[in-house]
């Protein structure tokens, strides 16, 4: 029994270590971003102050951060739907349907989910320079489906499949056409399987940075992850309206992946059929 | 005329035949049972007629049109899964109304339908429930509810009884011979069980890979299996069929420790032969003139609580098996003993190609 409680004492405490790792630097944000700018880099540090809020209200008045989080909303929002909607039914026809190629194709999305972003960034770039949809959501929103759709047909082909066959059949025999089938009986019983895929592909959309630096450079389009970019440019980096920035964009990302972690923890396989 | 007609249907997946130029029709209201060991084809036929599944080759009638290549939804049918199938999203209620909506019937008539249906196999309680928070059996009746409700010319039923625990089973087979009764629907039965095909079937047709062995009611192939397949598929024991070896010219069909008369009217018999006979149609004792004689040695003694089921030892080591009641005579193992069965109980088969020799 002695070594059964040693071996979990030890357990307990790499676990406490690891959350250490990962939650100090969340402290260490939301902390800065409530000081003032010289306890921020008092040694020792406070660790007992009064918070006060001048960072967030510079960030909001400075920086226009709540447009850039309005944009990042939207530009996330349209490409988690679009991507859902492109996605969806691709992935229920590999998913119920066996045709020439079908394990190719399925391939090939996983491949291009592992693209890299910098390899397309310059012909896209020049695409949305003459189509003039440089610092338009809409292109961000277009070029963004180039990872969520992937990761939605990825992670949805087997929610499809974990649909009994029986049940379509049933509803094939109940006078249900095909497309009626997929919208109201397997769509409906893998909800929480595109919850989880929207949210994922979400949290991608909303941290993207590179694209969005480059094709919404103009301040009025620009997303929150680039504001973050604009701070890097000046003699002084403005730590306290950083750190407050970095509060509100990692706000939503934090939210979002505590809604989903139960499925994620499961491996994303969900029980949610039967 | 035939409600249902198969008419020499083939299916193939890629080099495999499951079904082989298959015939079949079933009467308007008639009960049949698809009957055979899994794998025999008989879920690929009833899937062929719900149309779920399409022929390689031959034709597939549904009260006098071809509907081959009819979709499920315009073929009049209703079918129960094996697994129900019930939409896990949506009420007992629910369910039970899709059907009816997507053909149009009208809100009233849907409301009453289901009161109707639900009175008859028992689920009136449950009708605003999930599947999720019901019973097996409760779940089987609401997939039954839900063909019922529709009204199909033609139901058909795949292993509806097999996920449900042997009690209610049995409790279930009374209720959907009720059901039948009451709504005349022509049904279409598969099953691997034959205990539960003789209990429901008008007629059974018997399969094994992928061709029909025999049709007919469940008292002709219990009493007249028409070959040695049937003979060893139905009933519980099965039939005993002995191997042996026919003297051309002999005037009994005769072994070591066998002995019995050869059925007038049947010709010159095979050499190669299997005399079958149920236990329960043998009796311990010496046999009467025109009766048949096995001898053997008790090998197991096997106490089944009403009844004992002997296992006999014949001499040239194939095995027959009896049950009699409990307590009517006690042998034990090692005693020889012989069997006698009067001549009408008695079925020759062809041991080469398993037809069963009959008289005429």
């Amino acid at each position: 029994m002695g070594k059964q409680r040693i071996l979990s004492l030890f357990h307990g405490l790499f676990l406490a270590f690891i959350a250490l790792i990962i939650i100090f630097p969340f402290y260490w944000m939301i902390a800065s971003s409530l000081k003032t700018e010289n306890q921020i880099f008092q040694l020792p540090p406070v660790w007992l102050f009064k918070p006060h809020f001048a960072s967030y209200a510079a960030a909001i008045v400075n920086d226009n951060i709540l447009r850039a989080l309005l944009n990042s909303v939207i530009v996330t929002v349209g490409a988690v739907v679009l991507g859902v909607a492109v996605g969806a039914p691709a992935a229920y026809g590999l998913a119920r349907y066996k045709f020439r190629g079908s394990a190719q194709i399925q391939f090939w999305y996983v491949t291009n989910w592992m693209l890299i972003p910098v390899v397309v960034l310059i012909p896209f770039y020049l695409l949305a320079a003459d189509l003039r949809m440089i610092d338009n959501p809409i292109m961000l929103i277009l070029i963004y489906q180039t990872f969520v759709v992937p990761l939605v047909v990825w992670l949805l082909v087997d929610q499809f499949k974990a649909v009994p066959i029986a049940l379509e059949e049933a509803a094939l025999l109940d006078g249900m056409s095909k497309f009626g089938i997929f919208l109201r009986i397997t769509l409906p019983l893998t909800i929480p399987g595109i919850t989880v895929a929207a949210i994922l592909a979400g949290i991608f959309a909303w941290n993207d940075l590179l694209y969005a630096f480059i094709l919404t450079p103009g301040t009025d389009a620009r997303t929150a992850p680039t504001v973050m970019m604009s701070y890097l440019g000046g003699y002084i980096i403005p730590w306290g309206r950083v750190m407050a920035s970095a509060v509100m964009i990692t706000g939503p990302v934090v939210i979002g992946g505590i809604a989903i972690h139960k499925y994620i923890a499961r491996g994303l396989t969900l029980g949610a059929v039967k | 005329m035939a409600q249902i007609a198969i008419d020499g249907v083939t299916k193939r997946y890629g080099a495999t035949e499951v079904l082989k130029r298959l015939d079949l029709s079933v009467a308007e209201g008639e009960f049949m049972v698809l009957l055979g060991p899994s794998g025999c084809g008989k879920t690929t036929l009833l899937r062929m007629i719900a149309g779920l599944e399409t022929p390689t080759t031959g034709r597939i009638m549904i009260g006098g049109t071809d509907v081959t290549l009819t979709p499920p939804a315009k073929r009049d049918v209703g079918m129960v899964f094996q697994s129900y199938a019930l939409y896990p999203h949506m009420t007992v209620r629910e369910n039970i109304a899709l059907g009816l909506k997507l053909r149009g019937v009208t809100q009233a008539e849907i409301a009453s339908r289901i009161e109707r249906v639900a009175n008859l196999v028992q689920i009136a309680p449950y009708l605003e429930r999930k599947p999720k928070a019901l019973s097996g059996g409760q779940r089987q009746r609401v997939a039954l509810a839900r063909v019922i409700a529709r009204e199909p010319s033609v139901s058909l039923m795949d292993e509806p009884l097999s996920n449900i625990d042997a009690q209610l089973r049995t409790v279930m087979r009374a209720e959907l011979l009720r059901i039948h009764r009451k709504t005349g629907m022509t049904t279409i039965y598969v099953t691997h069980d034959q205990e539960e095909a003789m209990g429901l079937g008008d007629r059974i047709t018997v399969m094994n890979f992928g061709h029909v062995e025999q049709i007919g009611t469940p008292d002709e192939i219990y009493a007249h299996p028409g070959n040695a397949f049937v003979a060893r598929f139905i009933g519980a024991p099965r039939m005993n069929l002995i191997r042996l070896t026919h003297r051309p010219g002999a005037n009994a069909i005769e072994a070591s420790g066998i002995r019995a008369p050869i059925p007038a009217g049947l010709g010159t018999l095979p050499a190669d032969l299997f005399l079958g006979f149920r236990g329960e149609e043998a009796r311990p004792g010496t046999a009467i003139e025109g009766e048949a004689i096995i001898e053997g040695v008790v090998d197991v003694v096997e106490h089944l609580g009403a009844q004992i089921e002997v296992h006999l030892r014949l001499d040239d080591g194939e095995e027959a098996v009896f049950r009699r009641p409990r307590g009517e005579a006690l042998w034990r193992e090692g005693d020889r003993m012989a069997l006698a069965i009067p001549a009408e109980h008695l079925h020759l088969f062809d041991a080469g190609s398993g037809t069963a020799l009959r008289a005429g």
